[in-house]
C-alpha cells in the first residue's frame, strides 16, 4: 500500500475510535471530543510576541506566546510524538539569520517536553550537506543538550507519497519524519529569498520534500502553496528574531541582517507570513504564496478577521 | 624474552595497529553530531586522522625533498627505531603488512617443498629499491610520484575510496530494501541501519572517479600473496626498501648455531621476509621483516635473535647495481617527461580546480601524497582523484568535481586533514574574507532555461553563497517559442564576487552538463590563472 495522506497510527486509533464512538454515544460525544475543535479556532488568532528591554530572554518570550494562545498544552497533548521543522537548509552561523534561531529551537523543545511530548524530533531535509548544517546553525548543540533526536536526511527516509495540488500533482519523494507524528510545528526563520520575496512558515516545506527541488522553483508560489496544503502543521511559530533583508534565501554579510526581535504565532500558516511580511516593510497581497494561499482556502491575510494579541518582554 | 613472547607481542601490535588505522580512516569523516563551540572557530576533526602519515619516514623525507615540508617528528622516531632494531616498523606496525600478513598466516597458497623455494630469496627482491630510487630521486628532480606506491597512501586511498564506498553500495541497497517495506519493524530495522552503517561507508554513497581501478589494483596486490607470502613487502614496498636500507648498522642480529640444525626447513616455511634465516645461509637483515618466526618455530635452538653490543654492520643490502642505476635514470628521467603534456608550463585544463587552499601548482605536485584524505573527509563528496586532468604527472591529486559536489563557502575540512601541506590549514575567516577563490563560473546561455526563453529559473542565484551575490539577474523580456513576449529574469555571473565554489552547477536544474559551470580560471594561487587584474 502507498501512504497517500500523511497519517500516524496514532491518528488512524482515533479516527476509528470516533467511528466507533459516533455509532455508540450518538452525535454529541463526538462534538464533545477534542477532534471537533477546529470548528471553534475558526475565528482564528494571531500572536506577535516582541523582546523589547535589552537581555530579554527569548526563552520566556517563546513560553509567554505561547501562553497568550492558550498554552503549549492546547497544540501538545501526553504522549504526542512531535516534529519540529526549523529551517536549518544551509551551513550558517546563525548571526546571519539564515536559518532558524537557535535559541527559540531549543525553547520550543523545552515546551513540548514539558508538555508531556513522547518523543520530540527535529527534522529540515537541508539543501546544504546536514552535517554542516546541524553543526553551523546550532541545531546539533540544541539537539544534544535538550535530548531531541535531530533526523538526519538519509535516502532511506524519503518515501514516494501522493500529493494532490494545483501546480503538484502526484507522487513526491516525502521527508517521512515530517508526516509521521502526531504534531507538527512549523518553525521558520523569516528571511528574503530571491524568486519568491519571502521564505516564511509556508515556503519552509520546500525542506519538506526531496526529489527535484529545482523543478519546485518554476512555478514557485503555486508549489509552495500545494506543500503548504499537504503538510498541514499544528502550529507555525516564525522566528523573526533576526530577520535576512537582502541576499536571501542563502545571505552571508551581517549588514544583510535586521534585529527584530519578534516571535510570530498562529495556526493559520497565510496569517502568521502576513505578519511577518509586514516586518520587512512590504504588504502581505503583493506577496505570491500568500495572495494564493488565501485563494486556496488555506487561511486568511485579512489580519482584521482574527483575534490578534501582542506580547511585550 | 623468550621468542614465544615475542611473536605474540608482534601478533597484538600488529592487531592494535591496523585498529588503529581502521578507526582514524573511518574518523577522517564529518560526524554528524559534531557542532561549533565558539562563534570563530572552525570544524575540525577530533582524531588525528594523520597520524600513520606523519609517521612515514618515506611520505617524510619525499615531502622533505621535494616539497621541503617537513611532516612531524614522528617519522624521524621510526627511522631511529629502524637504525636500531631493524625493520620491526614492518613486522609490527604497517597495517598493509599486517592485511597481508593476516592472508598469508589465514590460507598459505603453498605447502611443504613448494612454500620453502617460495620463500627463498630471490632477485626481484631488488625491485623495491629500484621503486625506492626512483621515488626519492624523482623527488628531488622535480617529481614527487611516492604517494602511488607508498603503503600508508596505498592503503588509505584504497580503502577509503574503493572499500567502503564499494560496500556501502551493497549496504545500501540492503537497508533501501528493508526501508521501503510496509511492516513497520522491517521499516525501523532499514533506518537504524542505516543510522549504523552511514558513518562508517558515507552519508550517501560517495562516488570517486577512478575508484574502480584502485580496488582492483588493491585485490591484485592482496591476490599477490598466493605467489609468495607477503609479496608486497618483499618486492614492491618502497618505504620497506627504505627501512631495510637503514637497517643495516641495526643491532638486533640472528644468530645462527649451525651444528644444532637439522636441516627442517620450518624457519624457511615460516619467513615472511625470504630473509633466508636457516643456517648455512647469510641472514639478510633488509630483507627481514623481524617478525620473528623463525625464532619461533626452530625446534633445536638453532636460531637465536640477540642485540650485538659490539660496534659493526649487518650484511650490505642487496640491491644490484641494475636496480641503482635504473633508478636514478627513472628518477631523473621521469619528472622531464611529466612536463610535456604542458600541463605546467603551457596551460592547465578548465576543470583542473584545487581544493581551497592549495599552494600552487608546482608545489601542489612535490608535496601531494595522493592519499585520498581530503577526499575522504570532504562532506559533499566533491573531491575526487584526478585521472588525466592533472597530467600524467598528477594523477590521482585531488580534484573538484562540480556535478558530484560543491566546495562548502564555509568548510576548510581538506586542509586541515593535508598530511604535508599541499592544502594549506586555513581557516573559514580566510577563505571567505580573502577571498580564496579555487575558480569562477560562467553560463552556457543556450542551456540556460531563462536565457533559452524556457522558462523561469533562479537556481543559481539563490544559492551563491557570496554576499553580496557573486550571481545576479536582471529582469528581460524574451521572446517565447509561440512568438509571445515573456518576462524573465536573466542570471549574469560577477567575476570579481566570485569564489568557484561550484554550487551553481551542483544545483543547476540542467543535469550532465549543467547550464552555469566551474572552471580553474581565476583560481587564487596561481597568477598565471587570474583572470580580473
Amino acid at each position: 500500500m502507498k501512504l497517500n495522506t500523511p497519517m500516524t497510527r496514532r491518528e488512524s486509533i482515533k479516527k476509528m475510535l470516533r467511528i466507533s464512538s459516533g455509532i455508540a454515544l450518538s452525535a454529541t460525544a463526538s462534538l464533545a471530543s477534542p477532534l471537533s475543535a477546529p470548528a471553534a479556532k475558526k475565528s482564528g488568532m494571531i500572536i506577535e510576541g516582541v523582546g523589547k528591554t535589552d537581555g530579554y530572554s527569548i526563552k520566556t518570550l517563546t513560553r509567554n506566546v505561547f501562553d497568550a494562545a492558550g498554552g503549549i498544552n492546547r497544540f501538545i497533548s501526553k504522549g504526542d510524538v512531535v516534529v519540529i521543522k526549523p529551517n536549518i537548509s544551509w551551513a550558517k552561523k546563525p548571526e546571519f539569520a539564515a536559518t532558524t534561531n537557535p535559541d527559540v529551537l531549543a525553547a520550543v523543545v523545552e515546551l513540548c517536553r514539558e508538555a508531556g511530548a513522547k518523543k520530540i524530533r527535529i527534522a529540515d531535509n537541508t539543501i546544504h550537506d546536514a552535517r554542516r548544517c546541524f553543526a553551523l546553525s546550532g541545531a546539533g548543540k540544541i539537539a544534544k543538550e535538550t535530548g531531541a533526536e535531530l533526523v538526519y536526511p538519509r535516502s532511506s527516509m524519503m518515501k514516494e507519497m501522493k500529493i494532490t495540488g494545483n501546480r503538484l500533482d502526484g507522487d513526491w519523494p516525502v521527508f517521512v519524519p515530517l508526516v509521521e507524528a502526531d504534531k507538527i510545528i512549523n518553525l521558520p526563520v523569516a528571511k528574503s529569498h530571491s524568486l519568491s520575496t519571502l521564505t516564511l512558515g509556508m515556503k519552509n516545506w520546500i525542506g519538506g520534500v526531496d526529489g527535484n527541488r529545482w523543478g519546485l522553483h518554476q512555478n514557485i508560489h503555486e508549489t509552495i502553496v500545494d506543500l503548504a496544503r499537504f503538510f498541514k502543521p499544528t502550529v507555525t511559530l516564525i522566528d523573526a528574531i533576526r530577520i535576512m533583508t537582502r541576499n536571501g534565501p542563502s545571505g552571508g554579510s551581517l549588514s544583510d541582517v535586521k534585529t527584530k526581535n519578534t516571535l510570530i504565532l498562529s495556526e493559520d500558516p497565510v496569517a502568521a507570513d502576513a505578519v511577518a511580511t509586514k516586518l520587512f516593510g512590504l504588504k502581505p497581497e503583493k506577496i505570491g504564496f500568500i495572495r494564493l494561499g488565501q485563494k486556496r482556502g488555506l487561511g486568511t491575510y485579512d489580519l482584521d478577521k482574527l483575534n490578534k494579541k501582542r506580547v511585550v518582554l | 624474552m623468550k621468542a614465544r613472547h615475542l611473536v605474540w607481542l608482534r601478533r597484538m601490535s600488529q592487531v592494535a595497529f591496523l585498529f588503529l588505522f581502521l578507526f582514524l580512516l573511518i574518523g577522517s569523516r564529518l560526524p554528524a553530531d559534531i557542532y561549533l563551540e565558539g562563534a570563530e572557530s572552525d570544524i575540525r576533526l577530533n582524531q588525528p586522522v594523520t597520524f600513520f602519515f606523519e609517521l612515514d619516514p618515506l611520505v617524510g623525507i619525499s615531502s622533505l625533498l621535494s616539497g621541503q615540508h617537513f611532516t612531524s617528528g614522528w617519522f624521524i622516531a621510526v627511522l631511529v627505531l629502524t637504525l636500531v632494531l631493524g625493520r620491526v616498523f614492518c613486522g609490527f606496525i604497517c597495517p598493509l603488512g599486517t592485511l597481508h600478513h593476516f592472508i598469508g598466516w589465514v590460507k598459505p597458497a603453498l605447502k611443504g617443498k613448494r612454500q620453502v623455494a617460495a620463500n627463498q630469496k630471490t632477485k626481484s627482491q631488488r625491485i623495491k629499491y629500484f621503486l625506492l630510487i626512483f621515488f626519492l630521486v624523482g623527488s628531488v628532480a622535480g617529481l614527487n610520484l611516492t604517494g602511488l606506491m607508498d603503503p600508508m597512501a596505498f592503503l588509505f586511498r584504497s580503502l577509503a575510496l574503493a572499500v567502503l564506498p564499494g560496500l556501502g553500495v551493497g549496504a545500501r541497497e540492503i537497508v533501501g530494501w528493508l526501508a521501503a517495506r510496509d511492516a513497520k519493524l522491517l521499516n525501523e530495522l532499514g533506518y537504524n541501519m542505516e543510522t549504523l552503517l552511514s558513518p562508517v561507508f558515507g552519508f550517501s554513497n560517495p562516488a570517486f572517479q577512478t575508484a574502480w581501478f584502485m580496488g582492483l589494483l588493491f585485490l591484485t596486490v592482496l591476490f599477490l600473496n598466493r605467489i609468495r607470502p607477503r609479496f608486497w613487502c618483499r618486492i614492491l614496498c618502497p618505504l620497506g626498501a627504505l627501512l631495510g636500507v637503514c637497517s643495516r648498522v641495526g643491532i638486533l642480529k640472528l644468530e645462527k648455531y649451525d651444528d644444532n640444525c637439522t636441516h627442517c626447513t620450518r624457519c624457511d616455511k615460516q619467513c615472511q621476509g625470504a630473509a633466508s634465516p636457516r643456517p648455512g645461509q647469510a641472514w639478510e637483515t633488509s630483507e627481514c621483516l623481524a617478525c620473528f618466526n623463525c625464532f619461533d618455530v626452530c625446534p633445536e635452538d638453532a636460531l637465536k635473535f640477540t642485540l650485538r653490543l659490539t660496534p659493526g654492520l649487518n650484511r650490505k643490502t642487496d640491491m644490484g647495481r641494475r636496480a641503482v642505476l635504473g633508478g636514478v635514470a627513472a628518477g631523473i628521467s621521469m619528472p622531464l617527461l611529466g612536463r610535456l603534456d604542458g600541463r605546467i608550463d603551457k596551460v592547465s585544463d578548465a576543470r583542473l580546480i584545487r581544493p581551497p587552499g592549495s599552494v600552487s601548482e608546482n608545489k601542489f605536485l612535490d608535496r601531494c601524497q595522493r592519499c585520498g584524505l581530503c577526499m575522504k573527509a570532504c562532506p559533499t563528496n566533491v573531491i575526487n582523484p584526478t585521472l588525466g586532468e592533472a597530467g600524467m604527472a598528477g594523477f590521482w591529486t585531488p580534484r573538484l568535481i562540480m556535478t558530484q559536489g560543491y566546495c562548502d563557502h564555509t568548510c576548510t575540512l581538506c586542509g586541515s586533514v593535508c598530511p604535508t601541506g599541499a592544502i594549506e590549514n586555513i581557516t573559514a575567516k580566510e577563505k571567505i574574507e580573502k577571498p580564496v577563490k579555487i575558480g569562477s563560473a560562467y553560463l552556457d546561455r543556450g542551456r540556460c532555461l531563462p536565457w533559452s526563453g524556457n522558462g523561469p529559473c533562479i537556481v543559481c542565484e539563490e544559492h551563491c553563497p557570496t554576499s553580496p551575490k557573486a550571481i545576479y539577474l536582471k529582469q528581460e523580456t524574451i521572446t517565447r517559442a509561440d512568438g509571445k513576449p515573456m518576462k524573465v529574469r536573466l542570471p549574469f555571473v560577477d567575476l570579481r564576487r566570485c569564489v568557484g565554489c561550484g554550487i551553481c552547477e551542483n544545483k543547476c536544474p540542467v543535469r550532465g552538463l549543467p547550464a552555469i559551470r566551474t572552471i580553474s580560471a581565476g583560481e587564487t594561487r596561481s597568477a598565471k590563472n587570474r583572470l580580473l587584474l
